[in-house]
């Protein structure tokens, strides 16, 4: 398929998702509905304005980032099997903004991203201790997740001595849009100004999938673009898991799916990523909102039962 | 330990035993409201005195769950350690390959999807939970059997526990609104043992215990690997259903009591390997014990860590567990 009609594609079934999302929940609404539910004066206003608007736009824009910060960290290390998530990034940026909730409570929660990106910078750091920049793609992902495993553990420590509401605690181990409104789609938005930086890197991006002889003879600096963008993506990451907490395997998928339909150069792919990551976020929390109203299920939990038999059906094909 | 690994096996077994009684009468009367002294404990135990308060908090109270603690120690460690001899990688273990969480749906599945099922008992529902788990990992690693793929077939293992993980979360809240019992569950707990789990648990438990010290020779033989031990004369195919059977048993039975304590069946096993070397028939006894130390010491610590509240005994597994299964995995995988 041509990119344009590609793209014109995923916008329309980006936008079809957000008028479902708003469209359907503990009550049903209809088009007309929505509509007049953008002024005040609607019966509707509360539930459109308060509640589903904030909550899609920020299926719209975590879904964007976390799928962009996978195909980041996919093209530099060159690893099919890396994401944020599996590499124990997002567990660890949890755990420094569960840390930050429960041992200094009086915090404001505008510091949890910050918090979160302190824990996502360190996750990082120990992984590439651990590893070094030379291990294969199993090793590099199974040594994540026993890291993520560790950062789980030491959450589910924390959410049992120092009980939180259980809402709050399910958000923190398995990744929710939960109870998420206009407050946090503030806190969001600065994080995007990391969207344009990313698409500046993507020519250099290319380069470096040649291979390390090739880009540096290309005059581009392999260890500088990789710090730069990992930095970009755990920085993403550390935004999108302060927000909903880790919500797996969507890092992982969402690029994968891109890389199908477009193929591998970083200037259409990461824009495509970023589409994919947004329709995927949108049909899990419709999904998740709608199965059973009013009872809610994790998002997290729907991109695991999409993502995990992606991720075994990966691994067979891995070298 | 040290000290420990230059003595006869007879010794080794004898000490830790005794290290096993140790904790476990600590255990008796440390950390509770109504204080009770050790001599009162072990009174309780030999004469047992009807009207004094003590006594019953020991019999009716921390007697059945020190016992259940050591029973599922034990247990989850050997079902490590057959794990590790049937699939030849040394990280394998029951939370590592899947099947704890296939078996934690296994038992959601029952108790909320389907209550019509409910004469199959939580604990076949854990088996047979804990069997189609083990079975898609193991028809998968069976493409990755030898060579050096230790890494592979554990991560389609932690792919699979996060899939079976997710079901039983999405089962559990569309039916439960008691999410924090579940959540103490899921991190695995012996708080809530009484002396009707301990007679539930304890027959189908200690014949798979046995039945897998039975099955340690063979266990053995299938470490030489698959030629070797054909030609030596075992029945891959039986040997290996056998020994899965096994391991399912200890681990469903243990996880329907105790909820899903992870990494005992990967840590014990490897400490009992440090101790005895690589001969099953002295590492499968030995694993029992130090499996039923762990738990019963981790269980006194969860109840001290924030008195007078308690913590699942299996968050301290997981504290202690996580690190070495990191260390595993940094010397064990090319």
């Amino acid at each position: 398929m041509k990119p344009m009609a590609l793209s014109f594609l995923l916008f329309t079934m980006v936008l079809i998702l957000v008028a479902l999302n708003l469209s359907f929940g503990a009550v049903s609404l209809s088009l007309n509905d929505i509509i007049s539910g953008f002024t005040p004066s609607s019966e509707f206003y509360f539930t459109i304005h308060e509640y589903r608007l904030p909550r899609t736009l920020l299926a719209v824009l975590v879904g964007g980032m976390m799928a962009l910060s996978g195909a980041l960290v996919q093209g530099v290390i060159r690893n099919p099997l890396a994401s944020p998530d599996i590499l124990g990034v997002s567990h660890g940026a949890g755990l420094a903004a569960v840390v930050l909730m429960t041992l200094f409570p009086h915090v404001s929660v505008y510091w949890l991203p910050w918090a979160a990106l302190c824990g996502g910078l360190l996750a990082a750091l120990l992984l590439w201790l651990l590893c070094g920049s030379h291990s294969s793609a199993i090793k590099l992902a199974i040594t994540g997740i026993a890291l993520a495993t560790l950062y789980s553990s030491l959450v589910d420590f924390l959410m049992l001595t120092q009980p939180l509401e259980i809402n709050n605690a399910l958000l923190w181990l398995t990744g929710s849009l939960w109870g998420r409104g206009w407050d946090q789609v503030v806190m969001i938005l600065p994080w995007l100004s990391l969207v344009p930086v990313a698409f500046w890197l993507a020519k250099r991006m290319n380069l470096v999938q040649l291979g390390d002889d090739v880009a540096t003879s290309l005059g581009v600096s392999i260890p500088v673009t990789r710090l730069k963008v990992l930095a970009i993506a755990v920085g993403m990451t550390a935004a999108c898991v302060s927000i909903c907490g880790p919500i797996g395997f969507l890092g992982l998928v969402a690029p994968h799916l891109a890389r199908r339909l477009v193929g591998g150069r970083h200037q259409i792919l990461l824009p495509c990523a970023i589409v994919v990551g947004m329709t995927l976020l949108l049909l899990a929390d419709l999904v998740a909102r709608t199965i059973d109203p009013p009872i809610e299920l994790p998002a997290g939990i729907m991109t695991a039962i999409i993502g995990a038999p992606y991720f075994l059906w990966l691994l067979l094909r891995t070298k | 330990m040290s000290l420990l690994k230059h003595t006869s096996y007879p010794r080794q077994c004898t000490a830790l035993l005794l290290v096993l009684l140790l904790f476990a009468w600590l255990s008796l009367f440390t950390w509770s409201i109504i204080p009770i002294s050790g001599i009162q404990a072990l009174m309780a135990l030999i004469a047992p005195d009807d009207d004094s308060i003590a006594h019953h908090i020991v019999l009716d109270i921390r007697l059945p769950r020190v016992l259940i603690a050591a029973l599922v120690g034990a247990c989850l460690a050997v079902s490590g350690a057959i794990m590790q001899s049937l699939t030849q990688n040394p990280l394998a273990s029951p939370s590592v390959l899947g099947v704890n969480a296939g078996a934690a749906l296994g038992m959601a599945a029952v108790s909320t999807v389907t209550p019509w099922l409910g004469f199959f008992g939580t604990s076949t529902a854990a088996i047979l939970g804990g069997a189609i788990a083990w079975g898609i990992v193991m028809l998968l690693g069976a493409a990755w059997r030898g060579g050096n793929e230790h890494g592979r077939l554990v991560l389609a293992g932690v792919a699979v526990s996060a899939l079976c993980a997710a079901l039983m979360k999405a089962m559990i809240i569309l039916h439960e609104d008691q999410a924090s019992a579940v959540l103490t569950w899921l991190a695995g707990s012996v708080a809530g043992a009484s002396w009707h789990q301990w007679q539930s648990f304890w027959p189908l438990a200690s014949v798979s215990l046995l039945g897998a010290f039975f099955m340690s020779p063979t266990l053995n033989l299938l470490n030489l690997g698959d030629d070797n031990a054909r030609s030596l004369g075992v029945k891959l195919g039986w040997a290996r259903v056998i020994c899965s059977l096994i391991v399912l048993i200890l681990v469903g039975s243990a996880l329907s009591i105790a909820g899903a304590i992870a990494f005992i069946g990967l840590l014990v096993p490897h400490m009992s390997k440090a101790l005895v070397g690589q001969d099953n028939r002295k590492i499968l006894p030995l694993t029992a014990i130090m499996g039923a130390v762990l738990v019963v010491m981790a269980d006194a610590l969860s109840r001290a860590i924030i008195y007078p509240m308690e913590t699942p005994v299996g968050a301290i597994v997981a504290l202690i567990g996580a690190p070495f299964f990191i260390y595993m995995v940094r010397t064990r995988t090319s």
